[in-house]
């Protein structure tokens, strides 16, 4: 389906209509809205805060003809609905579940839809991001709710586009579909109990009469509805819940999805950066700028405070340009960051009093001191991590004296239009945000770092839009990394089977510190208030009769963020795998051990059950088995590997067998496709991801030193997903975390051998 | 130089030396070909060159003169999706989509030369990364194309 971001409309045959040719609406009809955005919205948070007339001001901005039913929906006169899905989409779909959720109360088909990304405004904020709570703009919010509301975080991540926007767009949908029943039956002069919606009309039930919602929205748009619709129920649902075919997926098989990578403009022109060879260094003077913008095509050669940039009329020109540059840098002292170094001081966080002990129940010294016990211990560690997208990152900005254009595939659009307000100083309502496809995000597109680059670049060549670009090696090497963790463990084991104690001491960066100082500042939590460290350390879900899990702060200059998954990408890992070991020094079978401490959590055990029924767990058929449970970001799942040993250390990963309790769920192909993503996204950090230091630099350069699990050993993945009605939790992380151990856990029953450190083909194993 | 790009002489003026991505991208804003890693590497600047599925991001474009050039934009002819490109939405195989130019085209090439391939001409040929991982259903479409490539061949034949 085609969307307000076609080529077609940046680049119209070559005629320049560049800045005025993205839909419908006018650039003073923006900078008009957007002002008032900013003020007016603050009265109206509140009961019903982005319903029909008060709030078309704020909303349906970029949705084409027709009359807004509220922020989410607007219907033109051919029956067209337009959905604004204020969430950027990277491949986990909510470009379809979103509007699965309004076609359902609206009564339309999916086909009748058409998806626009809308300015960041304020009826688009993700608060469930930032309170876990679910939202409902239709019912009125929080106090906390209308603040958040108020300074915007349109923001895509923490698997939270579905927790936040489903119960607000069903709301969405049903207030329409009353505002359109509302209407046909003032036309028809009946009562609107006599009035039904099927299908994109309004039917008079006592003659059969039909409108449809084209011919309605006029008058719809300005009615008030008294009071709240009542929701489907789920056995109701025709398109909640059903296998709905993505409407992204026709234009990404043609080559015609347009990526921020594949913007073209009239006049536009391309950048590439270079960084400061050292992390949080700084480049200060350029030695041979006379000559690379003496070279064929070269428009200009900036330096910024970011770094230097090679402006050119084509790509390869300008990375060729940037490649050639010399520099004068000065590497604020971090010259001598090395990963031996990095390894040495988060022994020394191990040994040293925790800055922080989340969980403290019992008395776990009084029984790790007492003699009589054996004590269990084991130091697990992983590595620093890169995203290391498909796209590398780019992001393509226009500067004018007045106002800015922004095109670019951003997890957050109001971060986006926040960071070029931050570069050019030019007023928020007077920047567009015109959101593209993601290539790829898993975190790092929620970065502010790309767009400040491509803006200060940008702000060098006012009126001309210019397109700035990382390449590989500059992507990689300049990331905000996954960092590199150690994770201490100490239990003992009755045996019985229970675990009588269980210690767990980590050292790493925090990242909700580093992350969140990035984009805003003043709500970044300390190191020692950052749940992302714990999550997935503390929350376990096994009875422990005393339990302590404590942590350090890895302090060091490297810029650590969002990762797929965050603090469960590792934390799974430690603690599934030393259960495991738990497991097998107490002499039982690891799926049974799990299972005898789940009385309090049955979500919990059902999913390790099915996962041990769906994995053929116990199966005497020589392959090798290792099983994995964990809970993030809303949503529960369990993994068994299986194996086949094909040589010394050597091996074929069969099957993974995955089951998800993510609560109720909105498509559930989209659902599979996300647990068999996000297996091989954690594979790929299992066997082979490393990201090392030296010098105050990353060694890895590009995919042959980063390499990712490809067809040849990703395996094959069945998915179950258990059918409840708890409100959902997220998709899009989950399926990660419990890769890595189950794996690990595989290769113990097949090897004897505990893989303790990441990534595993650095220590001799090799897979096929 | 000129370069035959889906069955359309082109002309353009570019340094020898120029990889053939960057001259379909950024000269003829021909955007279905991706950058992914500039060392072929990874597979998103796959085209077809005389029929083989072939990496443009390290192949200077004067490389491709006299070849027949194939990109994702023509795959599909007149409107009508290939047996790939279907199987592709059957399977619902995307998800970011960034590498699916690549990886389409890679099938074609591989079906192009082994109609009924198994699991192990899939390893072989399928090499490019996907981060999105969705390799298991690339692999499935490549089987369901494959059939539907027979079907309609026997009914031709």
């Amino acid at each position: 389906m085609a969307d307000q971001r076609n080529k077609s409309e940046y680049v119209q045959e070559g005629k320049s209509k560049k800045r005025s040719t993205l839909g419908k609406w006018t650039r003073r009809g923006f900078i008009g809205v957007g002002g008032l955005a900013g003020v007016g919205l603050l009265v109206g948070i509140g009961g019903n805060a982005f319903l029909n007339k008060k709030v078309r001001k704020y909303s349906g901005l970029g949705m084409g003809e027709g009359d807004s039913m509220n922020a989410w929906i607007r219907i033109a006169p051919d029956n067209t609905i337009t959905v604004a899905v204020p969430r950027a989409e990277m491949g986990q779909g909510v470009y379809t579940s979103l509007p699965q959720l309004i076609a359902e109360e609206l009564n339309v088909e999916m086909s009748s839809i058409k998806v626009i990304h809308p300015q960041p405004e304020a009826p688009y904020s993700n608060t469930f991001m930032l309170t876990q709570e679910e939202p409902n703009a239709f019912k009125g919010y929080s106090m906390m709710e209308k603040i958040l509301a108020s300074m915007p975080l349109i923001a895509t991540g923490g698997s939270t586009s579905i927790p936040d926007g489903f119960t607000n767009l069903r709301y969405a949908g049903a207030t329409a579909r009353e505002m359109l029943k509302a209407a046909a039956a003032e036309k028809w002069g009946i009562d609107v109990k006599d009035c039904r919606s099927e299908k994109g009309h309004i039917i008079n039930s006592g003659n059969n009469e039909k409108l449809t919602y084209g011919q309605l929205a006029e008058a719809a748009a300005t009615i008030n509805l008294d009071g709240l619709p009542e929701l489907k129920k789920k056995e109701d649902w025709t398109i909640i819940g059903k296998p709905v075919q993505r409407l992204d997926i026709p234009e990404k098989v043609t080559g015609s999805a347009t990526f921020g990578l594949d913007v073209r403009l009239d006049d536009m022109k391309y950048a590439v950066i270079r960084h400061p060879s050292t992390i949080g260094g700084k480049i200060t003077s350029i030695k041979n700028k006379e000559d690379i913008e003496g070279r064929a095509g070269i428009e200009k050669v900036v330096l910024t405070e970011f770094g230097a940039a090679v402006i050119a009329n084509n790509t390869w020109r300008a990375k060729n340009g940037a490649l050639a540059l010399r520099f004068e840098e000065d590497d604020a002292g971090n010259g001598g960051i090395n990963s031996t170094q990095i390894s040495t001081e988060l022994t020394d966080i191990l040994d040293k009093d925790p800055i922080a002990t989340p969980v403290d129940t019992g008395d776990v010294a009084a029984i790790l001191s007492d003699d009589k016990n054996q004590v269990i211990e084991a130091t697990y560690e992983v590595p620093y991590l890169a995203h290391a997208a498909m796209e590398p990152l780019n992001c393509t900005v226009l500067v004018d004296s007045e106002s800015a254009e922004a095109w670019v595939g951003h997890q957050g659009s109001s971060i986006v239009q926040n960071m070029v307000n931050e570069i050019t100083g030019l007023p928020k309502a007077n920047i567009k945000v015109n959101t593209t496809y993601l290539g790829g995000g898993f975190g790092r597109r929620a970065e502010p770092d790309f767009i400040r680059k491509a803006a200060a670049v940008a702000k060098e060549m006012p009126g001309v839009p210019v397109q700035t670009v990382f390449t590989r090696e500059e992507d990689m090497q300049n990331d905000m990394y996954r960092p590199a963790a150690k994770s201490r463990f100490k239990a003992v084991v009755e045996s019985s089977g229970e675990i009588a104690a269980w210690d767990n001491m980590m050292a790493l960066q925090s990242v909700s510190n580093s992350a969140i100082g990035r984009i805003m500042p003043a709500m970044a939590p300390s190191p020692a208030k950052d749940e992302a460290t714990i999550e997935g350390a503390a929350n376990l879900p096994y009875i422990m009769k005393n339990q302590r899990v404590a942590f350090g702060n890895h302090d060091i200059p490297i810029q650590v963020g969002f990762w797929r998954s965050v603090g469960s990408s590792q934390n799974a890992f430690f603690t599934e795998c030393f259960m495991d070991e738990c497991a097998h020094a107490a002499g039982k079978d690891p799926f049974e051990f799990r299972q005898s401490k789940l009385a309090n959590h049955p979500r919990f055990k059902a999913v390790l059950e099915k996962a041990a029924a769906l994995g053929n767990w116990g199966a005497q058929d020589g392959k090798f088995r290792g099983i994995a449970l964990h809970k993030s970001f809303g949503s529960i799942v369990g993994q068994v590997a299986t194996l086949s040993k094909v040589g010394d250390k050597s091996f074929k990963i069969d099957h993974f067998s995955c089951v998800i309790d993510c609560g109720m769920h909105v498509n559930p192909d989209t659902v599979e496709a996300q647990m068999e993503g996000g297996i091989v996204f954690g594979l790929t950090a299992a066997l082979h991801g490393e990201i090392t230091w030296d010098d105050g630099s990353v060694n890895e350069l590009n995919f042959p030193q980063y390499d990712m699990v490809r067809m040849n050993v990703s395996p094959k993945v069945d998915v179950h997903i258990m059918d409840n009605e708890f409100y959902p939790g997220g998709v899009g992380e989950p399926g990660t975390p419990p890769a890595a151990p189950a794996l690990c856990n595989a290769l113990f029953a097949a090897t004897g051998e505990r893989v303790r450190r990441l990534p595993i083909i650095k220590q001799g194993y090799t897979f096929s | 130089m000129e370069l035959n790009i889906n069955g359309t002489v082109k002309t353009v003026d570019v340094e020898e030396s120029m990889p053939l991505l960057w001259v379909l991208r950024d000269e003829l804003n021909m955007t279905g070909t991706k950058y992914g890693c500039g060392v072929s590497a990874c597979g998103a600047c796959s085209c077809l060159i005389d029929g083989v599925a072939t990496r443009t991001c390290t192949l200077p474009a004067s490389a491709a003169v006299g070849k027949t050039i194939k990109t994702i934009e023509a795959i599909a002819s007149d409107g009508n999706l290939s047996a790939v490109q279907k199987a592709w939405i059957q399977h619902q195989v995307p998800q970011c989509g960034y590498c699916q130019s690549g990886q389409i085209i890679a099938a074609e090439g591989l079906l192009d030369k082994t109609p009924n391939p198994t699991d192990d001409d899939i390893d072989t040929a399928m090499t490019n990364i996907c981060r999105c991982g969705t390799y298991q259903r690339v692999r499935e479409a490549i089987h369901t194309a494959a059939k539907w490539r027979q079907e309609e061949n026997s009914l031709l034949g």
